[in-house]
């Protein structure tokens, strides 16, 4: 099987995708410059400005715009370069986008699909952050945020041919990330959840580049004798426990690993479902690494000490199983 | 005969050389942030030059440590125009301890301090352009109104929300700020055409109901006399003023921005003819208010001082691990 990045996955997807003439790109930077993260180099050369369109620095309206095309049953696929700008967005992804369907007696529907990255390096506090909680939060959107390129192009081409919107979300951290992906075409379901690694002595639970970091972890605990098993969730909202409980029954242990902020971010949500379904296995409390709470630094020392790393999971591990 | 710019609008040849001085020392650290940058010392690097006599021109008209300004990640000239130094400006792009922008928390660009009356900003472009509608509010409730607020943006800049949100208010109320657009014709890679409906941005103050006023924003004298009238109404109670200066980055967006992909050498150079500095070089050459060796020495003294800045700021620690939740939350009230 041909081994090739995020970055290449997201393309291939993105062009198979526009074989469906109903599929147009609109984003910041995204025409002549090809992107941010060099995703869309070449799409407007090959489908024209009709369908690969510039945008003035307006992140509502891009949004909005994509909503009204989604309604009359365009298929949008709107980039916010950076996910902290979706910020100026979330009007029209929560009054709007999350709940037209449902609004409109069921109307009309908003198959639109929002791009986005998370990420961090040195660029501090606002330009740093994590809204997937945010996002998983509005009933009515799905929440896809895959870790591996097979998963990014078997989702993002699910996500653009699902009735309902879908925020992508990407990693900067993560467009070079090599592997596996079938020539013959694929898609992989939203909601639904996939062991990444098997083991039997805690189960970590995790997503995004968090898997990555996760299978790291795992590693170094195997020369200990420590069998980590991995499930990486792929989509927030609808989330699939299913595997997770399983596992965790098997393990009695758990460990929840997510780059954003531990209050009211996505572990919490992730490990309030392990202790609702998994009470009677629980062998030691549930632990969880994240985000320090603080906006992040610029410094390069402080923001070490403020994102996960594969020793805070291995800690963290280590401490479910004393 | 008409009057030499700098005579008409009251300028000595003494400040004029301040302002070269001060210009060089500002290419001087745009230089060696670039540097900086591929040794690995300044992560994020964004760029002032070419923007120095736009920048430098609305600073003569601001009353420093007076009149609020409320910056963009652009204004690393206006800072230093304002009083911030060399070392200050390292030491935030390095992020080093003593960083008086934010204690070495905000990514370079988001200059601050508050004895200048500079206020921080957020990334998110025009986001920080309503905030210097309600200094000029506070200033006009609190019976100060002839203290002004400057605002700074760019032209892409004025597609968001949060742009026509504060032109609509400051409109509305006629409040003491000047807007101040560096257009550069360029929002990263997306040129004029594709980020602004109109040719010129001053045209949409019409619609908030305030003067558009367009200028060079490579001549440093129409940029003051512009800016100097803008201020001057402001603080007159007369309202609010949209002015628009014309110029060019002369370097990438920052330093993970490739600007070949978007624009050809041939513009940039045509661009490099306007350069604000030498520019201003002529000028003074021209009109014999300083001669090739005078103006070689103040260069080479702006370089100096950077590089005597760079050591210090490069021998300076980082922030300590100790301090990482400080200034999250204010102390409460005794
Ligand atoms: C809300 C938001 N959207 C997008 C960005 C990414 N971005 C940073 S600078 C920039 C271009 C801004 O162009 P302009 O306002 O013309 O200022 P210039 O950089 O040209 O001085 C963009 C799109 C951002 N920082 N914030
Ligand atoms: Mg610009």
């Amino acid at each position: 099987m041909p081994v090739i990045t995020v970055r290449e996955a997201l393309r291939q997807a993105l062009h198979e995708v526009m074989e469906d003439q109903s599929v147009f790109i609109i984003g910041e930077d995204i025409g002549h410059y090809g992107s941010t993260y060099g995703v869309t180099a070449g799409f407007l050369e090959q489908y024209g400005p009709d369908r690969i369109r510039d945008a003035p620095i307006a992140e509502a309206g891009i949004v909005g715009l994509a909503i009204g095309a989604a309604m009359v049953g365009m298929r949008p696929i709107a980039e916010i370069m950076s996910v902290n700008f979706s910020l100026l967005a979330f009007d029209q992804l929560f009054n709007h986008a999350a709940k037209i369907y449902s609004m409109f007696g069921g109307q009309m529907q908003v198959p639109m699909v929002l791009r986005t990255t998370n990420g961090w390096t040195q660029l501090s506090a606002t330009h740093s952050q994590s809204f997937d909680s945010m996002f998983a939060y509005m009933p009515g959107l799905k929440v896809v945020a895959p870790a591996t390129p097979y998963d990014m192009k078997g989702l993002l081409k699910a996500s653009v041919a699902d009735p309902d919107p879908v925020v992508f979300i990407e990693h900067t951290l993560m467009y070079t990330v090599k592997g596996e992906v079938p020539e013959e075409e694929y898609s992989v379901p939203i909601g639904r959840s996939n062991i990444v690694r098997e083991g039997r002595h805690v189960t970590v639970v995790t997503y995004s580049r968090m898997v990555h970091l996760s299978l790291q972890a795992a590693e170094i605990l195997a020369k200990e004798g420590i069998e980590v098993e991995i499930v990486d969730l792929r989509t927030l909202r609808p989330l699939d426990m299913s595997l997770s409980i399983e596992s965790f029954k098997k393990t009695n242990r758990g460990v929840v690993v997510t780059e954003d902020w531990q209050s009211f971010g996505t572990s919490a949500e992730i490990a309030a479902r392990l202790y609702e379904y998994g009470f009677d296995h629980l062998d030691a409390p549930i632990a969880r690494v994240n985000f320090k709470e603080v906006p992040m630094p610029y410094s390069k020392n402080l923001e070490l000490q403020t994102v996960v790393t594969v020793d805070r999971i291995v800690h963290a591990i280590r401490s479910v199983l004393k | 005969m008409q009057q030499p710019p700098h005579i008409a609008l009251g300028l000595s040849p003494e400040q004029l050389l301040a302002v070269l001085g001060g210009m060089h020392r500002s290419r001087a650290v745009d230089d060696r942030l670039w540097q900086l940058s591929r040794q690995g010392k300044a992560h994020f690097v964004i760029t002032a030059a070419g923007h120095e006599a736009t920048q430098f021109g609305c600073a003569l008209a601001i009353n420093a440590g007076r009149d609020y300004v409320v910056p963009y990640y652009r204004d690393m000239a206006l800072a230093m125009a304002l009083g911030q130094s060399p070392l200050e400006i390292l030491l935030h792009a390095m992020g080093r301890q003593g960083d008086p922008a934010s204690g070495g928390r905000q990514m370079f660009g988001h200059f601050s301090s508050r004895s200048l009356r500079i206020v921080s900003g957020s990334s998110s472009v025009g986001s920080h352009v309503p905030h210097a509608v309600g200094l000029a509010l506070a200033m006009r409730i609190r019976g100060e109104g002839n203290i002004a607020a400057a605002t700074f943006f760019g032209e892409g800049a004025t597609a968001e929300g949060a742009w026509h949100e504060a032109m609509t208010i400051a409109g509305i109320h006629q409040l003491p700020v000047v807007f101040v657009c560096e257009n550069n014709y360029y929002a990263i890679s997306v040129p004029q055409p594709r980020e602004v409906p109109v040719e010129d941005v001053a045209a949409k103050a019409a619609g908030y109901g305030m003067p558009g006023v367009v200028v060079d924003g490579n001549d440093l004298f129409a940029v003051y006399a512009a800016a100097r009238a803008a201020l001057q109404r402001a603080r007159n109670g007369d309202g609010p003023t949209l002015l628009e200066c014309k110029t060019y980055r002369l370097r990438p967006h920052s330093n993970a921005d490739d600007d070949r992909k978007y624009r050809s050498a041939a513009e940039v150079e045509q661009w490099r003819q306007r350069d604000p500095i030498p520019r201003l070089e002529r000028y003074l050459l021209d009109r014999h208010l300083a001669t090739d060796a005078e103006i070689s020495a103040i260069r080479q003294a702006a370089r100096d001082e950077v590089d005597e800045a760079t050591r210090i700021a490069d021998a300076t620690p980082r922030p300590a691990v100790e301090t990482i939740f400080d200034h999250l939350y204010g102390d409460q009230p005794a």
